[in-house]
């Protein structure tokens, strides 16, 4: 099975000694799926196919992907998560950022030269399509890593939330005046391999590698086997040198391939756990089931039993801690960083009162021209930040400097952060994972980062492409600025993408303009989107320092009284100091009906007071 | 404090407090002016100042019984339904509160005009009585204690008028802060009305009582501020589901598109001291559309009642009034209420006092004793 892959691919090499191209005609469609077994919904399909293909290359291949759009009626792209893209940066995938969305109508060409190994995966990146059902395991299989020899089968498995609902329909309930915690959307469902409580033959006595995605749009899952011990030796296409792990936490994007002996018996079957991250979930609807048990089946007579919890909440699960791996290739520590980048995530309604993510005070807004396009054209001024737009967040980066991200979390939820077209190291995170991890989810204080005084770091790092940021913590990573590119660093759960948790680094921007150029059919792309492919951040073509125009979030809420909130007051005031002056005159007149109270039926009362007796 | 204290509460029991003290000293200087100058029977004067003095506390002690079952019964039955959408009845309650105070507060600034006003609605009773020979009126046990009964009935209706009052104004209060201001307000009522007969210096017992209703209508305006606002806050509470008690006085905690001030501090709610402010003022820390314009019209509206009455007052005629009254008198089922108010209109108040004065006491039980008093 190891190298018989399933025929998605026109080119096929049996033995893959020799790199290949897989061309691929995918034609982006909706069709109606119901994984599990509780709702038929729309989802997007390939060439009319939903699950969409796993794709399986080996290093070295070339991938070329038509995409067509024929959706009608909804914007996309593709990004290749975790795939660096060296040279191929327009190839990356996310909308505005490396290229146009691709209107439906519309083709776009990716192609892409794949020089690493491991457990990939594929998924829309344009504004908030891959919830629909876009997503996809990506594997890259490799004959020399370091434990080839250790395994006879492969397995790949990948975890979701699943909604009922289109992306679409969620947003003007999510990003609304009436929601205005920004609490997430609730998943209706979770789904294992996009289908629930299967089962996977296994055969007893042989190794597995079990490669594990979490392709979800939010929802971080637990995942573990019963009686059974994992072996990490990949983590998001990095191999770290074997370590054995009871509890894995899988955040949204992350990987894990791991090696799994089965046990030699046949008597039983084990169930695979995952279990749902509920720290996530604002509410848990008493229907939405949260743990899941699938099956390693060794005997399919042998009974299939739900594996029960020992504990009541997701938190009280201690996962293995990604920050204690070592990686195989012992790449040490980046040492003297040249440029240091702090940013704390904050939560925060802005002015229409939605709510929206923040990196310091800033929340991703995309500009009118691909960030990529703009590096392009801006001529020397591309190592300028301020033509990239305010609101694109963008932080550019020399050639091969060693970059340190400090990023802090005043949020009371974890963030899995995504740098696209590298894996950076990890060098410190707080709190850790286990009992302490919760610590600062209150929201009325917060760990901060002392670059004085902190936990050595390690020698060999752990590298990797997604990693959990705390509640209310930190963590410190470093990469090497050694990929000319446009590259979002963004949180990977979609729906606070679109809050706009997002930061651009745009890496050597000459380099770039060296390597790419635009091609046509990335202009007519751009064109049938009614988009400019020149120009800065607000589309000037003329003066790229000249950002008027440009796109903007709300703006942010006053903390106090503004001028209409004191001439609102005063004139309340006013009001009220005046009327009081009227009840005063009105009380005062009053004294002129004392002068007759001396006599009942006092002679002397006019006929005109009299009258005003009455009733 | 609001929990232990309603203003509202204490203003409304000052209020009709007050204004039963009017009507027993008003029948107390009938009495005095009649019975009890020098020269003329004691006995019969104490004695008939005795039945006031009862008939005003049995009186008290009725609708105090009455007012006992009437919350007992609200807070015992209904109040739990109120406390699932609290903002939405607040504001409800809120509403009806603001009426009822507006209806009642400016009649405080006219002591001096409804002590005539009641010596007129009094003499008038009489006349009746004694023209149309009712039948209690006619009885020897009605004759015998006609002083008795009068401010029996005035000390319970009044009594009555406050619990509607203080229920309606305080549907939204706790049990607990009704008894200190039921309390302080009979005692401030008391004190006023004791002032008043004895005859104190009216110019500071007005300017008293112009500075309480100054009060009272600030507490007005802001209780229909704070009305509008709770319903709006409930629409918004609606919309948002449970979530929004989770924000305290941050973003989020309001609807940030109604709002024309907000300032993350002084949370009437959570914030001592600012309930206070809240009660007297209206205070709100989110100041909204709704609840701004809403306070500005409620003064615009007690000006223009006020220059309205002054403008009755002073001509006699009250715009629109009469007109009023005539197209209500077609309509079917309001005729005889608008009749009779056409009625009143036209009514000469001040012969209707002279014919008492010079009547009253003559068909009464104390006819013997009256001979000698007639003109």
């Amino acid at each position: 099975m190891r190298n018989l892959f399933a025929g998605l691919g026109a080119f096929q090499l049996l033995l893959g000694c020799h790199a290949v191209t897989h061309t691929f005609d995918w034609n982006v469609t909706w069709v109606t799926a119901n994984p599990d077994g509780l709702a038929d919904r729309k989802v997007i399909g390939i060439n009319d196919q939903w699950p969409l293909p796993v794709l399986e290359v080996n290093k070295g291949d070339r991938v070329v992907v038509n995409m067509f759009n024929g959706l009608g009626d909804k914007k996309t792209s593709i990004h290749w998560h975790g795939m660096y893209q060296e040279g191929t940066n327009d190839m990356d995938g996310p909308s505005m950022v490396t290229q146009c969305p691709v209107a439906p109508g519309s083709s776009y060409t990716y192609n892409f030269t794949v020089n690493q190994n491991g457990t990939y995966w594929y998924h829309c990146h344009t504004d908030y399509c891959y919830p629909d059902g876009y997503r996809a395991p990506f594997i890259v299989h490799d004959n020399s890593s370091y434990f080839y020899d250790d395994y006879d089968e492969e397995m790949t498995l990948t975890m979701s939330d699943w909604y009922h609902t289109l992306a679409e329909d969620i947003k003007p309930e999510f990003m609304s005046l009436y929601n205005p915690t920004g609490a997430e959307p609730i998943p209706d469902s979770f789904l294992f391999n996009n289908s629930i409580s299967q089962s996977y033959p296994v055969q007893a006595g042989k190794t597995y590698l079990i490669r594990l995605i979490n392709i979800s749009a939010f929802v971080g899952q637990y995942f573990w086997i019963e009686d059974h011990t994992m072996r990490i030796v990949e983590i998001d296409g990095v191999y770290v040198d074997e370590a054995e792990a009871d509890r894995l936490y899988l955040s949204v994007a992350q990987r894990y391939a791991v090696l799994v002996t089965m046990k030699n018996s046949t008597e039983k079957n084990y169930g695979m756990v995952m279990v749902a991250d509920s720290s996530l979930l604002d509410t848990i609807p008493s229907d939405l089931l949260l743990n899941q048990t699938n099956w390693l089946e060794y005997n399919s007579g042998a009974a299939h039993n739900n594996v029960t919890l020992e504990v009541s909440d997701s938190s009280e699960i201690y996962p293995f801690d990604d920050i204690n791996l070592v990686p195989h290739d012992r790449v040490e520590l980046y040492k003297n960083p040249t440029k240091t980048v702090e940013v704390t995530v904050i939560m925060e309604n802005l002015d229409n009162g939605d709510g929206y993510a923040l990196l310091n005070n800033i929340t991703y807004t995309a500009p009118k021209v691909p960030t990529l396009y703009t590096v392009k054209y801006a001529g020397d001024l591309a190592t300028d930040s301020t033509v990239y737009g305010e609101y694109t967040h963008s932080i550019v980066l020399e050639q091969d400097e060693v970059v340190e991200v400090i990023l802090s979390n005043q949020d009371t939820g974890t963030h899995p952060f995504h740098l696209h077209g590298h894996n950076f190291q990890l060098l410190d995170r707080y709190p850790p994972y286990g009992a302490n991890f919760y610590d600062y989810d209150a929201g009325t204080e917060f760990a901060t980062f002392d670059s004085s005084n902190h936990t050595a770091f390690p020698t060999y790092p752990a590298r990797r492409d997604t990693f959990v940021l705390p509640p209310g913590g930190y963590y410190v990573i470093r990469f090497v600025a050694s990929n000319p590119g446009v590259w979002l660093f963004h949180c990977h759960i979609d729906w606070h993408m679109m809050q706009g948790l997002a930061m651009t680094f745009v890496e050597d921007p000459l380099a770039i303009q060296d390597q790419f150029s635009i091609s046509q059919n990335q202009i007519d792309v751009c064109e049938a989107a009614s988009m400019s492919w020149k120009g800065n951040a607000a589309g000037n073509t003329e003066d790229y320092l000249d950002l008027k125009g440009q796109n903007k979030p709300p703006g942010f809420i006053p903390a106090g009284f503004t001028t209409r909130g004191i001439v609102a007051l005063v004139f309340s005031c006013i009001c009220a100091v005046v009327g009081m002056i009227s009840i005063s005159i009105y009380g005062i007149s009053d004294l002129k009906f004392t002068m007759h109270e001396s006599g009942l039926g006092d002679e002397s009362a006019t006929a005109q007071e009299r009258e005003e007796y009455r009733d | 404090m609001a929990n232990v204290f309603a203003v509202q509460v204490f203003f409304i029991v000052f209020r009709e407090c007050l204004e039963a003290i009017i009507i027993v000293s008003v029948l107390l200087s009938f009495l005095k002016q009649c019975l009890g100058q020098p020269g003329q029977d004691q006995t019969i004067y104490k004695r008939l100042r005795k039945q006031v003095y009862v008939g005003s506390i049995v009186g008290v002690l009725i609708c105090l019984c009455i007012g006992a079952i009437f919350i007992g019964l609200f807070y015992g039955l209904g109040h739990d339904a109120w406390s699932t959408s609290e903002d939405l009845w607040e504001g409800i309650f809120y509403i009806i509160a603001t009426v009822m105070i507006t209806i009642m507060g400016l009649a405080l600034l006219r002591i001096n005009k409804t002590k005539q006003k009641w010596r007129v609605k009094i003499a008038k009773a009489l006349v009746e009585k004694s023209h149309q020979k009712s039948r209690w009126m006619r009885s020897d046990w009605g004759r015998r204690y006609a002083m008795f009964i009068l401010p029996l009935i005035t000390t319970m209706r009044e009594g009555v008028e406050a619990v509607v009052f203080v229920g309606g104004v305080s549907l939204g209060y706790p049990a607990t802060s009704f008894p200190l201001p039921v309390v302080t307000g009979i005692i401030a009522g008391l004190l006023t009305g004791w002032l008043i007969y004895r005859g104190g210096n009216v110019m500071s017992i007005q300017i008293f009582l112009i500075a309480s209703t100054c009060v009272l209508y600030l507490i007005a305006a802001g209780m229909f501020s704070k009305a509008i606002w709770s319903l709006q806050y409930y629409r918004f509470e609606v919309g948002v589901g449970s979530d929004v008690s989770e924000e305290g006085s941050g973003a989020g905690s309001y609807n940030i598109l109604d709002t024309v001030w907000h300032v993350n501090c002084c949370n009437p709610e959570t914030d001592n001291g600012w309930d206070v402010f809240q009660a007297i003022l209206g205070w709100q820390n989110t100041g909204t559309y709704g609840s701004i314009i809403s306070y500005n019209i409620y003064w615009l509206f007690i000006m223009a009642c006020v220059a309205w009455m002054m403008y009755e007052e002073r001509t006699g005629r009250a715009p629109l009034a009469q007109k009023f009254w005539q197209v209500l008198a077609r309509v079917p089922g309001l005729k005889r209420i608008a009749g009779k108010k056409l009625e009143a209109m036209n009514i000469q108040d001040e012969s209707v006092v002279r014919q008492v004065n010079s009547s009253m006491f003559h068909d009464s039980t104390i006819e013997t004793e009256m001979v000698q008093l007639s003109k």
